[in-house]
């Protein structure tokens, strides 16, 4: 069954006053507007979050928003796969239109306002309990191993983390919606980040971040700017780093690429520019390499070359991408779907992609438990 | 954590399961082996459970094949060998509790939790009995039936210390007065070998004058744990005088083990935190004799205002006045400052026999709970 996206929203990510409702209904207006629908044409919702529970005390949100829209009782429930819960919501959404259709999928997280240490723990909750967090591996410390694994394999030094991170936070200042809008980050500024879990300091890490992103997904293209949802893919592995024999690469990542090409009848080649998940820096550079974008090791020549901008060759995360666009984890997935969708319409003003024609977005939960990937392409 | 292999087609599972998920295979537990560190990262932010920075985490490799994370508090480096155990309940110690009271009890149920065993020591074995079977009456509010068999089966009674003798560690937990202590701790280490750790659960007394007649008093220390132990995350570990630095070191990486987070203290006083809270308490009951508030609002005020989980009337009245006259005494004759002397109110209270919620009164009224049908 073909699928579009025929509308999308997203609220600004970044610190917000706003509780989740209202950043739901925000991003869920946005979208319904911009696919020229309302809720009571809706065939389902699904809402994707991550720590509704740990940190606000409220799960079932798919009934929250179902407040949201009074008397309409749509087929609605949650979708939860840690950091990938946006993602794994637009795959059901693909996966299930033939029942229901269209779908409003809407990503949705609160993280600010929380002590840091309770919330590293409950960011902790992607890993598993007694293997990782017991032991103390929060989650900057698991892509820490990641790293001193990429670099003791391929050479990959704290250099190239510097140049993903000024590549994306300049990408981020031509992003209104973006974490990281506002602020120009420096040489300087990296230079004076403390370690976070080295070799990772402040800067090769994401913000964390408040938001909403709201896709409208349907079988069928309502209008010149419906963009061809060409494949859809999820994969899951083991969640701890220590279940994997290789921990420089995401096997569930490349199998769901490689899925989602195939799809598509796309190779790795015929993609124009990717959002994938670059929680801390490291995590873009293997993204990359997962993605068949760059041979493995080979990342690392590309962002050195500049071919990862926007005027590169592929750019990788013109929004910004986690690092410096933000990550309202259950968010995030659906966003980058915004994004995509948003440069593949040739709408994305400053940070356009110049002939933009394939779109990949890639949407890692936990450290490589659960991938889901996403190919997309140019409006008909 | 349990590492486990099928048998029959090698597949390998970090979680205790029944059979094999591919084939259907029976596993078996592998053994616990060092491992090599293939990766290292140095911890610099806290989280909850881990709020000391820094910290090293490494990804080791067992000569099996096998892999863990596995959590220290000293750098090591790609290449190192080190004792991959999965998790705390691994490295499984003998415990020697003295005592039958509330914080033996609570110490009882903390080491069974932790997978250790322990070995109970009591004047009375009819008082350990019933001990037992209260631990096992909480236990099973948390184990399934065959966990707490397990648990249970861990545990042997004795009313001779000579039962100690195969203990790693024993902790003293009798009646908080100096004599009945000393006499206690010169028994158990007439039967331990010499470099078993002695510690005491003392709230208060002096560890010079406890390790008097103690032979090895540099193995000797407090562990102050508090009520309740499998709850409350702090232990002082106590330093006296003539404990050395392994005991202290050592003291620290059990109450580790345990969960807990040691605080080294020396042996002053009433260590950090009964030095610090009996004025709190003693200057909120001097508040409701000058009737400034009453019992309720003393405690809301310092609850929101201190962002204390609890008011000081309550906490007194949990602690036991009996308890708190008790140890105010002692920290008023050896620190010779008045903020320490009972106020008159928790005298005449005592005196009443109101000794807070284990007699039904005290600042406040408890009313016995419904026995529930």
């Amino acid at each position: 069954m073909p699928a579009f996206v025929i509308g999308v929203g997203k609220t600004r990510f970044g610190p917000s006053g706003h509780d989740i409702p209202y950043l739901a209904q925000e991003a869920m207006a946005e979208a319904l507007t911009d696919a020229g629908i309302g809720v009571a044409d809706l065939g389902a919702l699904i809402v994707a979050n991550f720590l509704g529970g740990p940190n606000e005390h409220q799960l079932h949100l798919n009934s929250v928003v179902a407040g949201l829209m009074p008397g309409v009782r749509l087929p609605s429930w949650r979708v939860e796969a840690a950091c990938a819960s946006g993602a794994a919501a637009i795959h059901q959404a693909v996966a299930l239109l033939g029942t229901y259709d269209p779908i409003l999928v809407i990503g949705v997280e609160r993280l600010s306002g929380l002590p840091g240490a309770v919330l590293t723990r409950n960011i902790g909750m992607a890993g598993d309990v007694v293997l990782d967090q017991a032991q103390g591996l929060n989650f900057p410390a698991s892509y820490a191993l990641v790293a001193q694994r990429h670099m003791q394999r391929y050479g990959t030094t704290t250099r190239d983390f510097e140049l993903v991170s000024l590549k994306n936070h300049a990408n981020a200042q031509l992003n209104p919606k973006a974490h990281f809008h506002l602020k120009r980050v420096t040489q300087a500024d990296i230079d004076a980040g403390a370690t976070v879990a080295s070799p990772l300091r402040l800067f090769d890490c994401c913000p964390v971040s408040d938001g909403a992103a709201a896709a409208v997904i349907s079988a069928t293209a309502s209008d010149g700017r419906s963009v061809p949802v060409l494949g859809s893919a999820i994969r899951s592995d083991a969640i701890s780093l220590s279940q994997r024999e290789d921990h420089t690469t995401f096997p569930a990542a490349r199998e769901a690429a490689e899925d989602a090409y195939r799809k598509a009848g796309i190779s790795s080649a015929d993609v124009s520019f990717a959002e994938v998940h670059d929680c801390f820096t490291i995590a873009e550079i293997v993204a990359m390499e997962d993605l068949g974008l760059a041979e493995p090791g080979y990342a690392t020549g590309m962002v050195r070359d500049g071919q990862t901008a926007i005027g590169g060759s592929v750019p990788i995360n013109p929004s910004g991408g986690l690092k410096a666009g933000g990550h309202a984890i259950g968010a995030t997935g659906v966003g980058q779907v915004y994004e995509a969708v948003t440069q593949l319409r040739g709408e994305a003003g400053q940070r356009q992609v110049a002939g933009a024609e394939i779109a990949v977005t890639h949407n890692v939960g936990g450290v490589g438990g659960t991938c889901a990937v996403h190919v997309l392409g140019r409006p008909s | 954590m349990s590492t486990q292999a099928c048998a029959a087609c090698g597949a390998r599972y970090d979680y205790a399961l029944a059979s094999c998920t591919l084939c259907g295979g029976a596993l078996a537990e592998t053994e616990a082996a060092d491992a090599e560190v293939l990766a290292v990262t140095e911890i610099t932010v806290p989280s909850l459970g881990h709020e000391e920075v820094p910290y090293w985490c490494a990804l080791v490799r067992k000569p099996d094949g096998g892999q863990a994370i596995v959590k220290t508090e000293r750098p090591v480096a790609v290449g190192d060998t080190i004792a991959a155990r999965g998790s705390v309940a691994e490295v499984v110690h003998t415990v020697g509790i003295v005592g039958s009271g509330v914080m033996a009890r609570g110490l009882t149920e903390l080491m069974l939790n932790q997978g250790h065993r322990v070995v109970w020591v009591g004047r009375s074995l009819e008082r350990l009995e019933a001990a037992r079977a209260k631990v096992a009456d909480r236990l099973g509010r948390v184990m399934d039936e065959d966990e707490l068999t397990d648990a249970v089966s861990r545990i042997s009674l004795a009313q001779d210390m000579g039962a100690l003798a195969a203990c790693d560690i024993v902790i003293e937990a009798v009646v908080e007065e100096l004599e009945p202590k000393r006499a206690v701790l010169e028994r158990i280490e007439a039967v331990v070998s010499p470099e078993t750790l002695i510690a005491t659960n003392t709230s208060s007394l002096p560890l010079d004058e406890l390790s008097a007649g103690m032979r090895h008093p540099e193995r000797f220390g407090g562990l102050h744990f508090f009520n309740p132990p499998t709850r409350m995350r702090l232990v002082e570990t106590v330093r006296g005088p003539r404990t050395n630095e392994q005991t202290a070191a050592l003291m620290s990486q059990f109450a580790r083990l345990l969960g807990k987070v040691p605080v080294p203290v020396a042996a002053g006083p009433g260590f950090v935190v009964n030095r610090v809270l009996m004025p709190l308490l003693n200057e909120a009951v001097r508040t409701l004799e000058d009737g400034i508030a009453p019992a309720e609002d003393i405690d809301e005020a310092v609850r929101l205002g201190l962002n204390h989980p609890m008011g000081p009337l309550a906490l007194a009245d949990l602690i036991g006045l009996d308890v708190v006259v008790k140890i105010m005494d002692d920290l008023h004759g050896r620190l010779g400052d008045e903020a320490y002397a009972p106020r008159p109110m928790l005298r005449q209270l005592v005196a009443e026999g109101k000794l807070g919620r284990k007699t039904g009164e005290g600042f406040y009224e408890y009313v016995p709970p419904p026995v529930s049908g």
